[in-house]
């Protein structure tokens, strides 16, 4: 599993990338692999307000629906629009083309609370 | 209701799927492929416009032997075997007392007095205890290939078994390997089933696959029967719910003079069914679900049985019960509560995509 050392993970399967105020957020590989092929995204609106662990949206697979979870606190500023036709995406590029939304952290620490890399690959690991 | 299941029991072929990056799930007290790396949807087109190849080795295989098997299935099973002969496949039900669908069934007539039963994977042992047979399902391991091109691809290393119609049965040596092949599948498309010793399949199923036959999964598989409204045990079928109810009346032999369940049957077709398996039809790509309930005019008539993105018509479509007397026809709205939300949906006619085959 691709695990990018650069980004951040929460327990439940989110990744999130830090860039200036603002956190990009998406499920990982992980996630992805184990959904299998997705074919239905629920964004979350720009302007909701989220807080740590809240409803963020669901990913749904042939096989399944899982929720995602909000990694940080803040303003959703941003969505990936394409995902409504091309949720396919998450699968083939699930840190890159398959991002989720942009959030406007409300504390700026509450990114540091997050896994690293190398906690996320022991917690995959079991 | 499904018993626990003690054991997980492993296909002749699970070396090869993980050898392909095949991930493997429990379904029904086996470990099978739910799809390859390519994904469910890719299986599921490959199926549609090519060819696949499934391993199915956890369908039960029940043999009766002699000149009193016919009679022995014509009593227990709900269609009339008298319509076929030898060299002939036949779907049917076994029932309770109730004409609930206690499984659903192939019975491959395969030579004068021998009749191989093929029932869901989970409910082999209660259709032994009905009919009696050896259950040869471990010695075997049966391989079905779908799609308009199965026939063309397989003719490249196996061209005995493509001249097999559609519901034939037929035995016979590919490599020298006794195989029985049937022209049957669950995908809605043209195809074959091989049923080969076990220690002879994985070199099958390679030669498929150097001849261009995409492996699929069960995640195909689903997503493929339902698309098809082929019904699957335990969502269309089973406790409390009769053929009827799922349209399936062609499946009973209603001359028989005697069947499993058939006087409750016979009460329920006097009487009317209560309800009605019925298909629905979405304008989102989000999969409506199993349990969703089914509201039409403001109230609940029903609830879903299957439900799913469908690859080809790329929206949700779903099979569930409607009440009787719901005034709802092919177009109708009806709102379907997906985990406690409205999804907008419509009547759609069955299947939601057309049977092919010769």
């Amino acid at each position: 599993m691709d695990v990018p050392a650069e980004l951040r993970y929460s327990t439940d399967h989110e990744w999130a990338r830090h860039e200036g105020a603002t956190v990009t957020i998406g499920i990982t590989d992980y996630a992805q692999d184990a959904l299998g092929d997705v074919v239905y995204v629920e964004v979350p609106t720009v302007g909701q307000q989220v807080s740590v662990g809240g409803a963020l949206g669901e990913v749904e697979s042939t096989k399944s629906v899982s929720e995602i979870y909000a990694p940080v606190s803040g303003t959703v500023v941003q969505v990936n629009e394409a995902l409504a036709d091309h949720p396919e995406v998450i699968n083939a590029s699930p840190y890159g083309d398959g991002w989720l939304c942009v959030i406007e952290l409300a504390e700026p620490s509450g990114y540091d609370t997050l896994l690293d890399a190398a906690a996320y690959e022991a917690l995959i690991a079991g | 209701m499904t018993e626990p299941v003690p054991a997980s029991f492993a296909t002749p072929l699970e070396a090869l799927h993980l050898d392909l990056g095949a991930k493997l799930v429990p379904f029904g007290g086996w470990m099978m492929p739910i799809a390859y790396p390519d994904g469910t949807v890719a299986e599921h087109r490959a199926c549609r416009e090519e060819a696949v190849i499934f391993d199915v080795s956890h369908l039960g295989t029940v043999r009766l032997d002699g000149p009193s098997a016919f009679e022995v299935l014509q009593q227990a099973f709900t269609n009339d075997l008298a319509k076929i002969h030898p060299g002939r496949a036949q779907y049917t039900h076994l029932l309770d007392d109730a004409a609930s669908v206690v499984d659903d069934i192939i019975v491959w007539w395969v030579g004068a007095d021998r009749f191989d039963v093929m029932p869901n994977a989970s409910n082999t042992a209660g259709v032994r205890n009905a009919i009696g047979g050896t259950d040869v399902t471990h010695e075997r391991a049966i391989l079905a290939i779908q799609g308009p091109q199965a026939r063309l691809r397989l003719s490249s290393f196996a061209p005995e078994v493509t001249e097999v119609g559609r519901f034939d049965v037929v035995e016979l040596l590919v490599d020298g390997v006794p195989v029985v092949v049937a022209g049957t599948g669950y995908t809605g498309e043209d195809g074959l089933e091989v049923a080969i010793p076990a220690e002879a399949a994985e070199g099958f199923f390679r030669q498929a696959l150097g001849a261009g036959i995409t492996p699929a999964g069960l995640g195909a598989r689903d997503t493929l029967r339902l698309e098809a409204a082929l019904p699957l045990h335990g969502h269309e079928l089973g406790e409390g719910i009769t053929p009827l109810q799922a349209n399936l009346g062609w499946v009973v032999g209603w001359d028989k003079p005697a069947f499993a369940g058939r006087d409750a049957l016979l009460a329920e077709r006097a009487a009317g069914v209560r309800r009605r398996l019925t298909g629905f039809i979405t304008d989102s790509r989000q999969p409506p679900r199993e349990g969703a309930e089914i509201v039409v005019a403001g109230e609940v008539v029903g609830t879903l049985t299957s439900g799913n993105f469908s690859p080809m018509l790329g929206c949700g479509i779903a099979l569930g019960f409607v009440d009787a007397g719901t005034a709802l026809e092919v177009g109708d709205e009806a709102t379907l509560l997906v985990r406690s939300r409205p999804l907008e949906a419509r009547r759609a006619p069955l299947p939601f995509w057309p049977q092919k085959g010769r």
